[in-house]
């Protein structure tokens, strides 16, 4: 895109970046032209010609497809004239003969782009008698995705959104000419986990989402626009309801996130929001050892007087606080105010055990935009599985890498999503990161390429941890290291919806609201607000759960925080919560963690709560709420702002926009960030910045090895878990993979073992039956196990594990 | 309720296929460019062109399943359902139409009782009209398994179906075939050489070190 450029659209002159599509200047300079195909986040086809116009050549006027035709100095355009018109009507009367009739009973009717533009664009009358097409109505072709063949009209926007955006074309045109459909292949479904934007982006009601299917009317839909808080990305959507019940959401285009794009757990995890099985009411734990529903007052009276008994036996260092990261900014700051300042101790890990250091995660310098992917030379990942774990992301890297050119270097222990569009892939024996870095650090051998791709600058790296068997100064070892390519920019990688938010509250034993390190200038300025800070340092997630099961931390505050299941260990989540003197849980369910606890708070969540959040680049970005909280939940921080006073102290928290203000006032680099802007000019976030600039420190990461007789464990997880926001939607539900025992064939054949045996995998915390699954892209001598699936126990953070069939 | 197809049994090529097929992939720059080609190859080894088959091209080529049978079902001379011993195929575009094969067409359905684009209950004879061939000059043309034969009257065709039936030959010569129930050729083919026939899947022809199908290949 150079010079601008001069086109007359309907007798008015504007200007364009020469070589832009005449669809979009038309559009941009208030023209709409009627299109199906084109779509503005995907490269044009000209399939469907609705978006004819006319413009003048030195041989006369010419109809051309708006959406295939670039702009040039001197174009003169009509799209409304005469011949327009009758393009129009035209194109619109052949879609319309094998479109069946059926608006009433479509869930596209109302918000129905070929009902819109039949309307306005069309003819007023069918001419058409003879009998239409038929196919068979509603087929599935997953279990989140119908499709009505006969309502297709052949845009090819869904084949195009799979193969160009998501890079899984399971689905294509299938037969020829009047027999074309769009279909998967007869045994393979299209299990994407982006199919719901195909959905969205269908221009007729062919593909509808079986979660909304039949559920509501578009006009009876109240909305909002809201953040996604499944993974850090801070993807913005739309919340639609009816009757408060949340419905449907649906992927804002919103440029320095999703771009519109959305992931089905995304999408469509949200039905656990109205799950019967969130908590309603206050429950402790009467003599028999029941868990019984209590009134507000009898539990926050409990809990006060036990936690207040900790303390001054103890002292607030006895006390630490677990969670917070699937909360706003909000309730972090308040959880975080309500340690410190009501219960002084520092020992708070919002991180639930990924093992990054949190100055690390938030604070490092260079700190990569997710919008210098756009620009990259080259780009670097290495860390977990993006299309798992980061699934927006993981389309961003994509995109760079397949549209805008950027070199792309992948590491992982296995095979990624993103592999057939890596330059270089590295696969390696888990443990042996460390060895591995040295290699690409010194770029000889089988690593010259890849230093060769990288030295395309600007390069962006994405570092995280892979899985639980690396050790986690991997990811600061290579950010150090990094620091050294051309234009280097680092985004560090952590998954939990709102963990860099909380982590910007302080949730964290290093750490104070607005990444202020303890023991500064900045943190005494924060003390004259709060009151005395404690003086001892904290302890993180493991530190906290082994101080409880040695007794040296008698109670424990769980805010959205369910250890037992989302710990890489486990079964030391679980001794640790039965050690206890204390468990306060603030939580919407009750879970495998919180069903341990003496006194249950019943929370409000998403979708029910307003307030921020902060997304993986440091972006603040606004949550709202559209339905209410089911029985007598209340937001957390009001529940932590309440128990605070029972043990004789006021936060001084009186409302979600209170504490954004008071947050706003305190922290230096949230100042400006607020409400109003958030809502209005900024709905797409306001980036934080100005941060205490963490230099990465390199460190010699020793590899470690499996004992002999033992398989190196590759342990990380999946999009769909038994995470209870997946649990408890009923549609996501059933696609977790289950455990299963990733082999690579040599060693299937060396256990005498094929697909669909199982092997037993036992580590020194636990053991699992899991099915075998053939998988050439782990190395030999590795056993990949997805963590976290429904009825597994867990394997813990070892490296080594012994498998037997 | 949802229902989803459950993967079927998968059954994998064998090494001299796969071998054969990384051949063929290696004449293209781009492996996806090799489609086409191996398609023939899939219905060269089942005998017409099955779900297995294209899944295993997709992975030759490194595209999904559903790209593969994108392509293999635009075209037609893709069979996608099995087909009995002998494929008659009768061209009915224009020239071979002028000059009479809608009588040729209809008498080898009559003859042989299967409507075009149908198979006999025996599994014997499969009938199929056609798009030009390409034989225009000796029209009207039909194949036999792909073996040509040219100047086909009505009579001749009922004849050929009566041949198959009863002499149930175990290969199609189109050669031998043109002797019996030919008529006028397009232009002298010269002697029949079986080495360098084409066989049945025309993109098998002398091909760098890839060899033609196997001379048994007229299923
Ligand atoms: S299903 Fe929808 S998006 Fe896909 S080609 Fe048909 S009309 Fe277009
Ligand atoms: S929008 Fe231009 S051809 Fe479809
Ligand atoms: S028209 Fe029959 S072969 Fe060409």
């Amino acid at each position: 895109m150079t010079k601008p450029v001069t086109v007359t659209i309907n007798r008015r002159l504007v200007n364009a970046p020469a070589g832009e599509l005449l669809i979009k200047t038309a559009q941009d300079n208030g023209v709409y032209i009627p299109r199906f195909c084109w779509h503005p986040r995907m490269n044009p086809v000209g399939m469907c010609r609705m978006c004819l116009v006319e413009i003048q050549t030195p041989r006369g006027p010419l109809m051309v497809t708006s959406c295939t035709t670039p702009v040039s100095d001197g174009m003169t355009v009509d799209t409304t004239n005469p011949t327009v018109k009758k393009a129009q009507e035209g194109v619109l009367e052949f879609l319309l003969i094998n479109h069946p009739l059926d608006c009433p009973v479509c869930d596209r009717a109302g918000e129905c782009p070929l009902q819109d533009q039949t309307m306005a664009y069309g003819p007023g009358e069918s001419r058409f008698v003879e009998e239409k097409r038929h196919f068979e109505k509603p087929i599935p072709i997953s279990e989140l995705v119908m499709l009505d063949r006969e309502r297709c009209i052949l845009c090819a926007r869904c084949t195009r959104f799979s193969e160009e955006i998501s890079g899984d074309p399971l689905i294509e045109f299938q037969e020829r000419g009047n027999y074309t459909e769009v279909n998967t292949f007869p045994d393979e479904p299209f299990r994407s986990y982006f199919s719901g934007n195909t959905v969205q982006i269908c221009p007729v009601g062919a593909l509808t989402a079986t979660p909304y299917r039949f559920r509501a009317r578009p006009w009876d839909l109240t909305f909002v626009e809201s953040t996604c808080q499944h993974c850090s990305s801070g993807d913005r959507i739309n919340l639609q309801s009816s009757q408060n019940r949340l419905l449907r959401i649906l992927g804002v285009d919103s440029e320095p996130t999703n771009q519109g794009w959305l992931s089905d757990k995304c999408r469509f995890g949200f039905e656990y929001v109205a799950s019967p099985a969130r908590l309603t009411s206050p429950l402790v734990r009467d003599k028999a050892g029941e868990l019984q529903e209590v009134s507000w007052g009898e539990a926050l009276d409990y809990s006060g007087k036990a936690l207040g008994e900790v303390i001054s036996r103890s002292g607030g260092r006895a006390v630490a606080g677990l969670g917070g990261a699937r909360g706003t900014n909000e309730d972090a700051y308040a959880f975080s105010k309500f340690l410190r300042s009501a219960v002084g101790t520092n020992s708070v890990d919002c991180q639930m055990d990924d093992g990054l250091d949190p100055r690390l995660l938030s604070a490092i310098v260079d700190r990569a935009r997710i919008a210098d992917l756009e620009s990259a030379g080259s780009i670097l990942v290495w860390g977990p599985d993006l299309k798992e774990e980061h699934p927006t992301l993981y389309l961003r890297v994509r995109r760079a890498a397949q549209e805008l050119g950027a070199g792309l270097v992948v590491v992982h222990p296995r095979g990624t999503g993103l592999d057939d569009r890596a330059s270089v892939k590295v696969t390696y024996q888990p443990g042996r990161g460390g060895e591995v870095l040295t290699e690409l650090m010194d770029g000889n051998g089988r690593m010259a390429e890849a230093r060769e791709v990288l030295s395309n600058g600007p390069v962006v790296a994405l570092l995280g941890r892979p899985g639980y068997g690396e050790s986690p100064d991997l990811a600061e070892a290579t950010a150090a290291f990094v620091r050294s390519l051309p234009d280097a920019t680092i985004l560090p990688l952590a998954r939990r919806g709102n963990v860099f938010g909380a982590l910007d509250m302080g949730l964290s034993p290093a750490l104070l609201p607005g990444r202020v390190q303890r023991g500064t200038l900045a943190a005494q300025m924060l003390a004259d607000r709060w009151g005395e800070l404690p003086a001892a340092s904290g302890r993180d997630c493991r530190g906290i759960l082994e101080g409880l099961e040695s007794g040296d931390i008698e109670a424990v505050v769980l805010v959205g925080a369910d250890p037992v299941r989302d710990v890489p260990d486990g079964e030391l989540a679980r001794r640790a919560l039965e050690k206890a003197g204390l468990v306060v849980a603030i939580d919407q369910f009750l879970t495998d963690s919180s069903r341990m606890a003496d006194v249950v708070f019943p929370a409000m969540g998403f979708s029910e709560v307003e307030g921020t959040v902060t997304n993986i680049e440091g972006r603040v970005l606004k949550v709202n709420r559209l339905t209410p909280g089911p029985g007598q939940s209340r937001p957390d921080w009001a529940i932590l702002s309440d128990l605070a006073a029972r043990l004789g102290v006021d936060l001084g928290l009186v409302s979600a926009q209170q504490i954004s203000q008071e947050v706003e006032e305190l922290a230096d680099i949230y100042r400006g960030v607020n409400w109003e802007r958030l809502d209005w000019e900024d709905r797409d976030g306001i980036v934080v910045s100005g941060d205490l600039g963490y230099v990465p420190v390199f460190s010699h990461v020793a590899s470690v090895s499996p004992r002999p007789g033992e398989m190196a464990l590759h342990y990380a997880r999946t999009m769909y878990d038994d995470g209870v926001m997946t649990r408890e939607s009923p549609s996501l539900r059933p696609l977790a993979p289950g455990s299963g025992a990733h082999l690579h064939p040599a060693d299937a054949a060396r256990l005498g073992v094929g697909e669909g045996d199982s092997v037993d995998v036992t580590s020194v915390s636990g053991s699992l039956r899991a099915g075998v699954v053939i998988d050439p892209t782990v190395e030999p001598g590795v056993v990949y196990v997805p963590f976290n699936q429904p009825d597994t126990p867990s394997l813990g953070t070892v490296l080594g594990v012994k498998v037997s069939g | 309720m949802v229902e989803i197809r459950s993967p079927s049994v998968r059954r994998g090529w064998s090494e001299s296929t796969r071998a054969r097929a990384s051949e063929i992939v290696k004449q293209y720059p781009d492996p996806r460019s090799a489609v086409m080609p191996l398609l023939y190859l899939a219905m060269a080894e089942d005998g017409y062109l099955t779900d297995n088959g294209m899944r295993e091209v997709a992975g030759a080529v490194g595209l999904t399943p559903a790209q593969v049978r994108a392509v293999a079902s635009f075209y037609t001379m893709y069979k996608r359902d099995d087909p009995g011993r002998y494929l008659i195929s009768c061209c009915t575009s224009i020239s071979c139409m002028l000059l009479g094969s809608d009588e040729v067409l209809r008498a080898i359905e009559e003859e042989s009782d299967v409507t075009a684009g149908e198979t006999d209950p025996e599994e014997l004879i499969s009938v199929e009209h056609v798009e030009c061939i390409g034989a225009c000059g000796g029209a009207p043309a039909v194949t036999v398994n792909y073996e040509l034969i040219e100047g086909v009257t009505a009579e001749k065709a009922r004849e050929l179906v009566r041949w198959l039936r009863t002499a149930r030959p175990d290969a199609i010569v189109g050669a031998e075939c043109q002797e019996l129930f030919g008529g006028r050729r397009s232009f002298d083919w010269g002697p029949f050489d079986r080495d360098s026939a084409l066989g049945p899947y025309p993109a098998f022809g002398p091909l760098g070190t890839v060899s033609g199908p196997s001379e048994d290949q007229d299923g």
